[in-house]
């Protein structure tokens, strides 16, 4: 436990989230010492490790939610960072609609007096347009489904226009073709709005086709850098403990665990 | 009379619209822990001839600011740590009336309150407090709603859900304390617990659930009150009846409103 790789660097100048020789834990027990990153705008950095690997508790210590241990975070100053916690952390008992949520998301940038009028319920109207998901601003938050609170989510963090967007475990609980939207949308707005993107996950299989930068975490080790020079089979496989083998189907990076293999290589 | 009717509307109109918040937060026996912090703060101020408000609210404010924003360990949950705060607050308020003159009297005086002896200062009070957190919802509803709906987004976006929770939570504990002496530390968490429960079940948006919640509590007590005079009941125990009927009202409408939405 506590000690950290890193492979490579990013190289990156424009950073706009950055930890210096991080110490991450709660309490008095570390997870992870001595982690330094650098968060470049632009990019899509992938989170991705199994459950219990410490990724949560490095986005809360990230986001500013958790203080460090030892090490710094920072932000570059003028950054605006927006948010999409996983959706069961939300409590459904709150009578809001959709809409409502959006609009939050501009509120949360506003003033402490300000009061919704008829400009932010425009900006909330069209953040979930971004979505498709407009005609669902009526409803009530709590009788969508799963995909579609994720998505008004995401509409919420997006009313405020970010600079980025952090999402904690995206996709979970969605169908394949929920699933799938998701992905495409947030390489959408990446490239044609210049959205950093930070993306925890335990499904491999996600940042492989998403993430332009990978952390990678395990057994208390950090692997990051690059996708495509971290994400190999002999990394991967060293990393989890079983044999992993990359393939592509259809033009996507897909990821199998190889059971004839050794299972410590 | 009448200022016992102004004491509990404007108590009942301000615990119902705060108590929301508790509902939405699934907190309400914070609202529990409050009267109990409040009534022990009184207690103390009657055993020691101290005044009485000033050391109710302050024993509430320190409850509010010290029990609302607790993070539970993994060990002990709030519900155990708020269960805890009642148990010794309220079993302190016992203790130490139980060595002042007239302890059982003023035991009962606490617990249940005595609005039809409300003097004019203390409604001016209850209705000045009425006032302002009527205002100090309108001015920050928002900011009151991104703490308690998602506290983390908010705080990532740069709200300082600290200080806004705090400012929530001290708002609850000091209408909380001014209304005990009052009502009594039953009514004052039945007042905070049940209107909104009730209105949670029969709205279908934020806005109608603090009306209906702040409805329901300025016209249960005046109900209640009546009922005292006319039929000789108790006013705070008919109070809470009638406020758990209005509960009980609410779940059967929501049923059926449920079974017609399925059909």
């Amino acid at each position: 436990m506590g000690t950290t790789t890193i492979m490579t660097t990013t190289g990156a100048t424009e950073w706009v989230l950055r930890g210096q020789h991080l110490t991450v834990g709660y309490g008095r027990r570390a997870v992870f010492h001595d982690l330094t990153f650098t968060v470049a705008q632009g990019q899509i950095l992938g989170i991705v490790g199994p459950n219990g690997s410490g990724k949560s508790t490095l986005l809360k210590t990230m986001l500013g939610l958790l203080a460090p241990l030892a090490g710094r975070v920072e932000r570059r100053p003028g950054t605006t960072i927006s948010y999409v916690p996983q959706r069961e952390r939300i409590d459904v008992i709150v009578p809001v609609t959709a809409l409502e949520v959006v609009e939050m998301g501009l509120a949360a940038r506003a003033g402490a007096m300000h009061r919704a009028g008829s400009a932010d319920r425009t900006a909330a109207l069209a953040a979930l347009g971004l979505l498709g998901i407009e005609p669902l601003g009526r409803q009530l938050f709590r009788n969508l489904s799963t995909g579609q609170q994720q998505r008004v989510l995401l509409a919420r963090a997006l009313a405020g226009a970010p600079d980025v967007l952090v999402l904690d475990e995206p996709t979970v609980g969605m169908d394949l073709a929920s699933e799938a939207a998701m992905l495409e949308f947030l390489h959408d707005i990446n490239r044609s709005r210049g959205v950093t993107i930070v993306l925890v996950t335990h499904l491999l299989p996600i940042v492989l086709n998403l993430a332009t930068t990978v952390m990678v975490m395990a057994s208390g080790t950090v692997l990051q850098g690059p996708a495509d020079d971290v994400l190999q089979e002999d990394t991967l496989t060293s990393l989890y403990g079983v044999a992993v083998r990359l393939g592509t189907v259809a033009g996507r990076r897909t990821l199998v665990v190889d059971r004839g293999a050794p299972r410590h290589v | 009379m009448r200022l016992a009717l102004a004491a509990s509307v404007a108590s009942g109109l301000t615990l119902g619209v705060l108590g929301v918040y508790l509902a939405i937060r699934r907190i309400v026996f914070f609202g529990l822990v409050l009267a109990s912090a409040a009534t022990f703060g009184a207690a103390v101020a009657e055993a020691m001839g101290w005044p009485r408000a000033l050391v109710s609210l302050a024993v509430g404010l320190g409850a509010a600011a010290s029990f609302g924003d607790v993070d539970a360990s993994t060990r002990v949950s709030n519900e155990s740590l708020m269960g805890w705060a009642y148990a010794a607050t309220s079993s302190a308020t016992v203790l130490v009336l139980a060595g002042a003159a007239g302890g059982s009297a003023d035991t009962l005086q606490l617990l249940f309150g005595n609005v039809l002896s409300v003097q004019r200062a203390q409604v001016i009070l209850l209705v000045v407090l009425a006032a302002a957190v009527s205002a100090l919802q309108l001015l920050f509803a928002q900011r009151f709603l991104l703490v308690t709906f998602d506290a983390q987004a908010a705080k990532v976006a740069g709200v300082n859900t600290r200080l806004w929770s705090l400012g929530l939570n001290l708002t609850i504990g000091a209408a909380t304390a001014a209304a005990v002496y009052e009502i009594g530390a039953l009514s004052t968490f039945a007042l905070l617990a049940l209107p909104s429960m009730a209105a949670l079940l029969v709205t279908s948006s934020l806005r109608s659930t603090f009306v209906v919640a702040g409805a329901l509590g300025a016209v249960v007590p005046a109900l209640a009150l009546a009922a005292a005079f006319y039929l000789d009941l108790p006013a705070g125990p008919a109070c809470v009846a009638l406020l758990a009927i209005a509960v009980a009202i609410s779940t059967v409408w929501n049923r059926a409103s449920s079974r017609r939405s399925g059909a």
